[in-house]
């Protein structure tokens, strides 16, 4: 079990190094391999715990003749207990540290995104402009139309005829 | 040793007797031998008084460990026990062996029965089942605390995640900021903006820190009056208005759900983010109002057009744009925004500079009450708007260069520079509000001559407005006629114009009228007809301009007129707003325009002056009484037919004497 999921583990990784392999600077790559190494190391670390101490415990378990014996197991098996518990929340927040790296690391995607919504914006942008602009246009056609029929309405030609207003 | 001694003697080592047959024989007890006499020796001791000191002392034990269990308890009292049985045997042993009697070979235990050996069994798996149940325990409590821990994260990364697609997240790493908070901060400060030289301080604002809520969720705490938005209004006009915007309630709304603790465990993760990602935009425009006011105040203590500060209190300034107007610009807090601007608006009354009645009395016979911030004023929320898009505008074009949008009209005005956004904005403001005032003016002539029409020309700058005021003449029905015969005449004008038009351009506070029949000296001075109605350009007064337009419009139809006339082929005299004709006997009858704009039943009336040719001189007194050498018809306000057939008739008087 140990084998198989630090050897996932690794495989899904190692891809990752890759890709860093080729970025932009040798160091940076190299910080960048360094740093998936002892991740990996810690996340094996911490499963190995796991495993130890959980066959430790199997084998502190068997009841024994004398009850001093069965004392000293019980004690054994709850620090044997304490100690995967305690390797379980280091992988855990092994997961929320590389959780947190991806969301301040993942830079390709970030930009990909933050350029998407550039794009988004700007369009939104001048599709509000044009909108404006059409509003002017529609408004001012408007005008010039009102303008026009009130000139040639009935009333301006009554008053035309009367001389009188209002 | 506590009990009681007891001395047991041995039996004298006589023989004894043991039993006489019938025959005389005598049985003697067999000889024992000398390891059995030291094993009798030693099984003689009685062991009883230390095996019931130990049942009592385990019955004591025992009732007082169910009043205080300590976890070595019974552990201590067995190798208590251990140690005294052990004690005592070592005592035994080295009397025995002092005296010589005995040396212990070895002892063995004794081989337990097999219902203790079932029951230590039982014990022991008992114990160990209890421990197995308690790391049971241990074990479920730990993955549910675990569970809930991941899944707290999952909640709070994922909706970091969702808001780090549309802001700035750093980490700050080191020392915590605080419990709870993993050093997370949102950064609303865009350095890529700004330009370096003038020195942007980074609002307190700009930089958030994100926080978990009491579920474990992300959440954001802003201090609850630290947003403020920007506010222009002018002073003393709006009483009664509310200064606040309707596009800006939706963004209290927000705010006060945000307040409504009751309600937050009942809002989805969506919800949440939503509502954070609001209120990071909230302040966001907040930063960007500061910003705006911060370059307000730094522009208004430049020199430059258009530009008075003529007020400065804390969050406020106050200037005066011309035109006798005030206006105040203010960050006023978001959260309070109903109360703390109306309060702001009413002590701004008692401070203002300016009355509206100057703006008030609009001619127009339908604004008997005064609006006159209709008239007056453009809507405060719109130039708020103005003032805001211009800043944007020149923060964005200085910082990147982009092309600007087809409409914008910051780009349109030429290269601005910085320090004259403001004067520009005051300066259109100042037009706004005076082409509102030649608009009516110009509106109160129009409405008066009926034969005038107002036609708007938007110029889509903010700095410029235009207008024409257009006049259609009846057709001439001698246009056929006209026209074969000016073939014949190059002076006359091929085509009689059938539509006047004046047009009046306002730039800034200037007020350009460009139409025929203008005033042109010169050409009053050669008398030429082409010179006189020649198109002409010049400047005006606001006070001037209903009288310059109505001049203008006079001096026009009297121009239809005159080459109406010169189309029938009678010779009139042009001057200005005064059509002459002679007659057979030298007698001069002209037709006067009088132009008045207070003239409510309309502007322009027409006179019909007649003269005696050979009292000239008598034209300079223009004093009605005399009637001696001149005579005055009012003819009253004509309409242009009215006025052509007027003229025909006039012609007709005069066909005697003049036609070719």
């Amino acid at each position: 079990m140990n084998k198989g999921v630090g050897g996932g583990g690794g495989g899904g990784l190692g891809s990752a190094a890759v890709g860093a392999g080729s970025g932009p600077t040798a160091a940076a790559a190299a910080a960048a391999a360094q740093k998936q190494k002892s991740l990996l190391q810690r996340v094996e670390t911490d499963i190995g715990n796991i495993v130890d101490n959980f066959s430790h415990l199997v084998n502190v378990s068997r009841v024994n003749d004398p009850p001093v014996r069965n004392s000293q197991e019980a004690f054994m098996m709850e620090m044997r207990a304490a100690r995967m518990v305690q390797a379980a929340d280091s992988l855990l927040k092994l997961v929320s540290e590389l959780k947190q790296t991806a969301i301040f690391s993942g830079f390709a995607s970030l930009n990909d995104h933050v350029e998407q919504r550039t794009v988004e914006f700007n369009q939104h942008a001048e599709k509000t402009d044009r909108m404006l602009a059409r509003i002017g246009e529609e408004a001012a056609a408007s005008l010039k139309e009102l303008e026009a029929h009130y000139y040639s309405s009935a009333e301006r030609a009554s008053q035309l005829q009367n001389g009188d207003l209002r | 040793m506590d009990g009681n001694l007891e001395v047991s003697l041995d039996k004298l080592p006589i023989k004894r007797l043991d039993s006489i047959e019938e025959n005389g024989v005598e049985r003697f007890p067999p000889d024992v031998g000398y390891d059995e006499t030291r094993l009798s020796l030693i099984r003689r001791i009685d062991f009883a008084w230390a095996v019931e000191k130990d049942d009592k002392k385990k019955q004591k034990k025992s009732s007082k460990e169910s009043s205080t269990p300590w976890q070595w308890q019974s552990m201590v009292e067995n190798l208590q026990l251990a140690h005294q049985e052990l004690s005592v045997i070592i005592d035994l042993i080295n009397t025995v062996e002092a005296n010589d009697a005995v040396t212990v070979a070895g002892m063995t235990r004794p081989k337990p029965l097999p219902n203790e050996l079932l029951s230590d069994l039982s014990a022991s798996a008992a114990t160990k089942l209890q421990c197995f149940r308690h790391l049971g325990k241990y074990f479920k409590q730990s993955a549910n605390a675990l569970d809930q821990q991941v899944a707290r994260e999952a909640r709070f990364y994922g909706a970091l995640i969702r808001l780090q697609q549309n802001w700035k997240v750093k980490r700050q790493r080191g020392a915590a900021s605080g419990p709870g908070s993993e050093g997370f901060t949102i950064d609303l400060f865009d350095n890529s903006l700004y330009d370096p030289a003038a020195v942007f301080r980074p609002s307190s604002l700009s930089t958030i820190r994100v926080d978990h809520d009491s579920a474990g969720m992300l959440s954001i705490n802003l201090p609850p009056k630290s947003c403020h938005s920007l506010q222009f209004s002018f002073l003393g006009g709006h009483s009664g208005e509310s200064l606040q915007e309707p596009y800006k309630t939706k963004t209290y709304s927000s705010v006060d759900y945000r307040s409504r603790e009751s309600e937050k465990e009942s809002m989805s993760d969506d919800e949440c983010v939503k509502e954070t990602h609001s209120l990071l935009r909230e302040t966001h425009q907040a930063i960007f109002d500061e910003q705006v006011f911060d370059l307000v105040n730094r522009e208004a203590f430049n020199p430059s057009l258009g530009v008075n500060v003529t007020g400065i209190r804390e969050n406020y300034l106050q200037l005066s744009i011309g035109q006798g107007t005030s206006v105040f610009i203010s960050l006023v807090p978001s959260s309070q925004g109903d109360q703390t601007a109306e309060s702001l608006g009413s002590q701004n009354l008692e401070n203002a500079i300016l009355p509206l009645d100057s703006l008030e009395g609009v001619k127009l016979p339908e604004e008997e009450h005064d609006t006159p911030k209709k008239w007056g004023f453009p809507n405060h929320i719109s130039y708020e708007i103005y003032l805001q898009q211009i800043f944007h505008e020149h923060i964005l074009v200085k910082a990147k260069e982009k092309p600007v949008f087809t409409r914008s009209q910051v780009s349109g005005q030429g290269a601005k520079d910085g320090s004259s956004l403001l004067g520009h904005f005051c300066l259109s403001l100042a037009h706004r509000i005076f082409s509102n005032k030649v608009l009516m003016e110009l509106e109160n002539v129009v409405c008066r001559v009926p034969y005038l029409q107002l036609i708007s020309h938007p110029t889509w700058h903010s700095r410029t407005s235009s207008w024409t005021v257009f006049m259609k003449v009846p057709q001439s029905i001698l246009h056929a006629g006209c026209q074969a015969r000016t073939s014949n005449n190059p002076r006359v004008k091929n085509v009689i114009k059938s539509q006047f038009r004046t047009k009046v351009v306002v730039n800034d506070d200037c007020i350009n009228i460009e139409g025929e029949g203008a005033p042109n000296v010169l050409g009053l001075f050669k008398g030429n007809s082409e010179e006189i109605s020649s198109m002409n350009r010049y400047d005006c007064d606001l006070a001037d301009l209903p009288v310059t337009i109505l001049q203008q419009v006079a001096s026009q139809v009297i121009g239809w007129l005159h080459e109406e006339a010169l189309s029938v082929g009678i010779k009139v005299n042009r001057d200005f707003l005064c059509l002459s004709f002679e007659l057979e006997q030298g007698e001069i009858v002209s037709l006067v325009a009088h132009v008045d704009p207070e003239d409510n039943q309309g502007c322009i009336s027409w006179w019909l002056v007649m003269e005696d040719g050979f009292a000239e001189e008598q034209k300079l007194h223009m004093d009605g009484s005399d009637g001696a050498s001149e005579y005055r018809k009012f003819l009253g306000h004509l309409s242009l037919d009215v006025l052509y057939s007027t003229l025909m008739d006039l012609v007709s008087l005069c066909s005697g004497g003049g036609s070719q």
